[in-house]
Formats: structure tokens, C-alpha cells, sequence
């Protein structure tokens, strides 16, 4: 063999794919096994669908309150909506690392980091489907919402940088815990007890003073309160988390709180999952 | 191909797995690692595709450093793990494609390369519906559509039913004509190991304890030996073997069964100076040595029985 047909064969080999065509594929190989689970789809809809369509028109008739109760609900189902959804898809992580493909994928020559981000790529693109059936669903039972231009990018940043948070966090725990049992055993805690001091069904100030404070410290606090001031036009939320006059000034800091939750648990899940998988 | 120089590896809690190894794979060869579960194969393949950090020593594959260059080594590599690695739920040809994808190779050899697998007509159906030979024959066919020039084999029957067990042996056998494929591969079917390997390395407690052709190993026994079934405590016996210069340093004993190689001596005479001890012998027979017994005599266990 010549030298030049040598380092011919050797540069054809030592081939490696860029990286947004390896996060493409990382994606939509996930996508298919997701598709494959109604579970992981449906699942983590149906609380917040029977909170918006039942639960949220019943208090509303039995404290007799206006009608934008409901709304207010609507847009706190989602706050359960997206750690539940993001959560029951970090179980895929796990069902990688037990009976899945994760070992071949780690021996790919890409870099560890896309593996996670491929899997945020598409709880992005599934949480998005499912609040958007969330709010088809409160619009269909005629709960009333009344986004603004800007309105709607404060209420899709939010939503973006929530579930980017919140898979973060899922990914973290996923690679963290051996079994599925175990981490479904922790969903309750860390994804469904914020949501009860995040302001989702009452205004944060309507708590003790100090549960008020541990609710300012939570990314979904701040989320809820963009999502309600961008389809509600209720800016009452980010007054009560920053008791500042100006509406935009408290909306652009909670939602560099939010983007910051969203940085580093995604950082914090990059970093654990490389190096729980490679130990 | 592959050189790996003092590579250890210590787990969290201090297991030393794998202890200052030292090997070299020449292109084109196929190699084996031999030892029982816990011997450190399966960690040395995992610091080698880079699944797992080694703690200390180095590792190359084809030139590439497997700690500091792990893209480039995983490129030039494919593995096919000891347990199930594969999309369940995605069909065959899915799965290959996710591969040639991610190692940025053409889609182009699937077919072939599913068609020389035996598994053509089982690619568009989805992979929890194949038995356990279909399946590791596609995790072998993705291993190669990525066309490696490494290709990391753990344990690659392990689990099997005979008879696939040998189509495989077929199948894997059939790898080495193909170009300058380099395979690695771990066994603790001593079988597998001579029939498929060009050299082997055995593994014991995470070190390595031979190195050599198989042929070279089993004459390293010499051409005979005894074997003595005693009743009783077969160490005592081995030891009056020893005191009257009968048998040597590579003498063993597993439970009741003493392995006495005969290191040139003729085997009528051997037995014959034996008797003259009194043993407590229940059964005498002489035959050639087998990697078993290299085995046996290197780590002090049988095979089957550690694994």
C-alpha cells in the first residue's frame, strides 16, 4: 500500500459525524423510543388536563370566585405539566442504562454531552405538544386567556426555560439513581411538592411569610408568574416575588432566574451523566 | 493496533480491577483475553472503548491515546458488549443506521453486512421480538457497519445455547479475513479461545499471567502428564509428590484431582514411582495438557467453575 493510500484509508476511517448531525440523530433515535411509549406521552397529561377541565372549574363554583380563576389554574397546570412530563422522561435514561443502547452510544465517537441534550431536544419538543394540548383542552371548555404580542415570548421563554430546568434536573436524578422504582419513589418530592408553593393555585403572599420566601427561591415560582403575566396579562405574581413598580424590570430578573436554574441543572446533568456513565 | 502499557484500574472503595497490564494487538490479529467473571476482561474492554477511566498507565488504539484522545479511539473502534446493548423497541435496520450514523459511515453496508450476519430478513422487525442469537448476531452486524478497525468483543457467546453458540463461533471466525480488522475479544470458554484467537492473554485477579500463542501455552506443560484422583486432602498427596521429587513447581491440585506434568520423564515410570508412595489413589491416567490445565495451574481454579 502507498503512503498516500495509506492516509487515505486512514483519514476514511477515523470519520466522526458534526455535531448537529449527531444531535440530530441522538434526538430522533430518542423521539422513536419515546413514540413507542404512549406511557411517557400520556401519562404526565392527564393530572394537569383534569385539573384544568374539572378541578379548576369546581373550586371556582365552590369559593364562588371570578371567573379568572379558572384561567389562573389553567396556566398553573402547567407548572405540573412540565416537571411531570420532563421527569417520566428521564426514566428513559434509566431504561437506557438497564436494558437499552446507552453502552453503544457511549462508545460512539461523539461527545457525552449531546447524548443529554438529544434527550432535551425532544422533552422540549414533547412538553411543547403537550401544553399546547393543555391550553387547547382550557380553550375548548372556553377558559379564557388574553395574550399580547410580547406576552406570548414571555410565556414561550418561560415555558422553554422550565422545562430545560426541569430536565435537567430529571437527567440528574436519572443517572444518579440504579433503579427505575427508586427514582419514580422521588418524582413526588422534587416534581410535585414545589408545585404546591409555587403560587400554582393561590398567590404566593396568601402563604406564611417564610413559605413565601421559600417560594421566591424556586425556579417555578418565577416561571408561573411569566407564564401568567404573558397569557393573562396578571403581572400580580412577579409584584409579589419582587415587589418592584415596574412590571418588565421584575419579568426580565425572573426570567434570568429561570434561565439560570435552566444553565446550571442542565450544566450539573451534562457533568453527572458523564461521569456516572464512564465511572 | 492496540498497545496498552501499565493500564489499572481502581473502582471507588478501592477494587483493583485491573492491574498494570501490559499487551500489544498487532493489526490484522485477533486476540483474546481469558479468565474467569471478576479476572478484569470486562474492565479492560471498558477502559479500552472508553466507557470506562482508567486510573492509571495508558492505552492506544491505532495510535490513539484512549484518555486523551477518546473521540478519535472510539472512531476507529466498535464493541459489542457482554450484555444485550441494543434498541428493543427499534427495529434491526434502525439500529444499525443509528450506528452508521453516529459514526458518520454510509448506510450503504447494511444490507450486506446484515446479509453476511444471516439476518437480512429479519432487519425491518423490531428487536424484541428476535431470539438471543439473532440478537447479538445484529449487535455484531452494527458493529461492523461503521467498518472498524477495532472491533471489541466481551464475551460473545456468553449465555448462548450451544448450538448457536457454535454458528456464532462460525460467524466470528469468518471476521478474519476481513481486512486489517483488529479483534479483541473475552472469553472464559477455553474452546473459543483456540479456535478463534491468535494469541492469548489470561487474566487473573486483574493481572496478566500469561501471554502467548495457544499452541505455545499448552507446551508449556510439556508433552504429558498424570493426573491422580485421591481420596482424601489432595494438597497432603501433592506434597509428598513434591518431597520425593516426583512432581514439580507446575504441579497442581483442584479438589481431589492432582495434575503432575511429566517435564520429559516417561509415563510408565512416573506412575510406577508414584505407587511406590502409598497414596491414597483412586484412579491414574496420562494424557496431553490442555489450555485447562494452563489455566488451572496460572490461577488455581477451574474455568467452568469460576465463571
Amino acid at each position: 500500500m502507498t503512503a498516500i493510500a495509506s492516509t487515505a484509508s486512514l483519514i476514511r476511517r477515523e470519520r466522526r459525524p458534526g455535531t448537529t448531525g449527531a444531535l440530530r440523530t441522538l434526538a430522533l433515535r430518542r423521539l422513536a423510543l419515546t413514540a413507542r411509549t404512549p406511557r411517557e406521552l400520556l401519562v404526565p397529561l392527564l393530572t394537569p388536563v383534569l385539573f384544568a377541565l374539572v378541578i379548576a372549574p369546581a373550586l371556582k363554583t365552590a369559593l364562588h370566585t371570578s371567573a379568572s380563576y379558572e384561567s389562573y389554574v389553567a396556566i398553573g397546570t402547567v407548572g405540573l405539566l412540565v416537571p411531570l412530563n420532563t421527569f417520566f422522561l428521564g426514566l428513559g435514561v434509566i431504561v437506557d442504562r438497564e436494558m437499552g443502547a446507552q453502552r453503544e452510544l457511549l462508545a460512539a465517537p461523539v461527545r457525552r454531552g449531546l447524548l443529554v441534550l438529544g434527550n432535551l431536544v425532544v422533552a422540549l419538543a414533547i412538553t411543547g405538544l403537550q401544553i399546547g394540548t393543555l391550553l387547547g383542552f382550557a380553550v375548548a371548555r372556553r377558559i379564557h386567556f388574553s395574550p399580547h404580542g410580547p406576552g406570548v415570548l414571555w410565556f414561550l421563554a418561560a415555558a422553554i426555560l422550565l422545562t430545560v430546568a426541569m430536565y435537567g434536573a430529571a437527567e440528574t436524578l436519572a443517572s444518579r439513581i440504579p433503579r427505575q422504582e427508586e427514582y419514580i419513589a422521588r418524582i413526588p418530592a422534587i416534581a410535585i411538592a414545589p408545585w404546591f408553593l409555587a403560587g400554582s393555585l393561590f398567590p404566593i403572599t396568601a402563604m406564611p411569610v417564610g413559605l413565601t420566601w421559600v417560594a421566591r427561591f424556586l425556579p417555578l415560582t418565577h416561571a408561573l408568574a411569566l407564564m401568567r403575566y404573558g397569557l393573562l396579562n396578571d403581572s400580580s405574581g412577579l409584584h409579589a416575588i419582587w415587589r418592584m413598580h415596574s412590571t418588565t424590570g421584575s419579568a426580565g430578573l425572573s426570567l434570568a432566574v429561570v434561565a439560570l436554574f435552566a444553565l446550571v441543572l442542565m450544566r450539573i446533568a451534562i457533568r453527572v451523566f458523564t461521569h456516572a456513565a464512564t465511572r | 493496533m492496540i498497545e496498552v502499557e501499565a493500564l489499572t484500574k481502581v473502582y471507588p472503595g478501592g477494587v483493583r480491577a485491573v492491574e498494570a497490564i501490559d499487551f500489544t494487538v498487532d493489526p490484522g490479529e485477533v486476540f483474546g483475553l481469558l479468565g474467569p467473571n471478576g479476572a478484569g476482561k470486562s474492565t479492560t474492554i471498558g477502559m479500552l472503548t472508553t466507557t470506562l477511566r482508567p486510573t492509571s498507565g495508558t492505552a492506544r488504539l491505532a495510535g490513539y491515546d484512549v484518555a486523551k484522545q477518546p473521540l478519535a479511539a472510539r472512531s476507529v473502534s466498535s464493541a459489542v458488549f457482554q450484555e444485550a446493548v441494543v434498541d428493543r423497541s427499534l427495529t434491526g435496520r434502525r439500529n444499525l443506521e443509528l450506528h452508521a450514523r453516529l459514526w458518520n459511515a454510509g448506510a450503504n453496508q447494511i444490507d450486506s453486512t446484515a446479509a453476511a450476519l444471516g439476518i437480512a430478513d429479519l432487519l425491518d422487525r423490531a428487536v424484541d421480538t428476535y431470539s438471543g442469537g439473532q440478537r447479538r448476531r445484529l449487535e455484531i452486524a452494527r458493529a461492523l457497519v461503521s467498518d472498524p478497525r477495532v472491533l471489541f468483543l466481551d464475551e460473545p457467546t456468553a449465555g448462548l445455547d450451544p448450538r448457536i453458540r457454535h454458528e456464532l463461533l462460525d460467524v466470528l471466525a469468518g471476521l478474519r479475513g476481513r481486512g486489517e480488522l483488529t479483534l479483541l475479544l473475552t472469553t472464559h470458554y477455553l474452546d473459543e479461545a483456540e479456535q478463534l484467537c491468535d494469541r492469548i492473554a489470561i487474566m487473573h485477579l486483574g493481572r496478566i499471567v500469561a501471554l502467548d500463542t495457544p499452541a505455545n501455552l499448552r507446551t508449556s506443560l510439556g508433552a504429558e502428564l498424570v493426573e491422580l484422583r485421591v481420596d482424601g486432602d489432595g494438597e497432603r498427596s501433592l506434597a509428598r509428590l513434591r518431597e520425593h521429587g516426583l512432581a514439580g513447581d507446575d504441579a497442581f491440585v483442584v479438589g481431589s484431582t492432582l495434575t503432575v506434568p511429566l517435564d520429559g520423564r516417561g509415563a510408565a515410570a512416573a506412575i510406577a514411582e508414584i505407587e511406590v508412595l502409598d497414596l491414597p489413589v483412586t484412579g491414574v491416567s496420562t494424557r496431553r495438557p490442555t489450555l485447562d490445565d494452563i489455566y488451572l495451574r496460572l490461577t488455581g481454579g477451574r474455568l467452568a467453575e469460576a465463571a
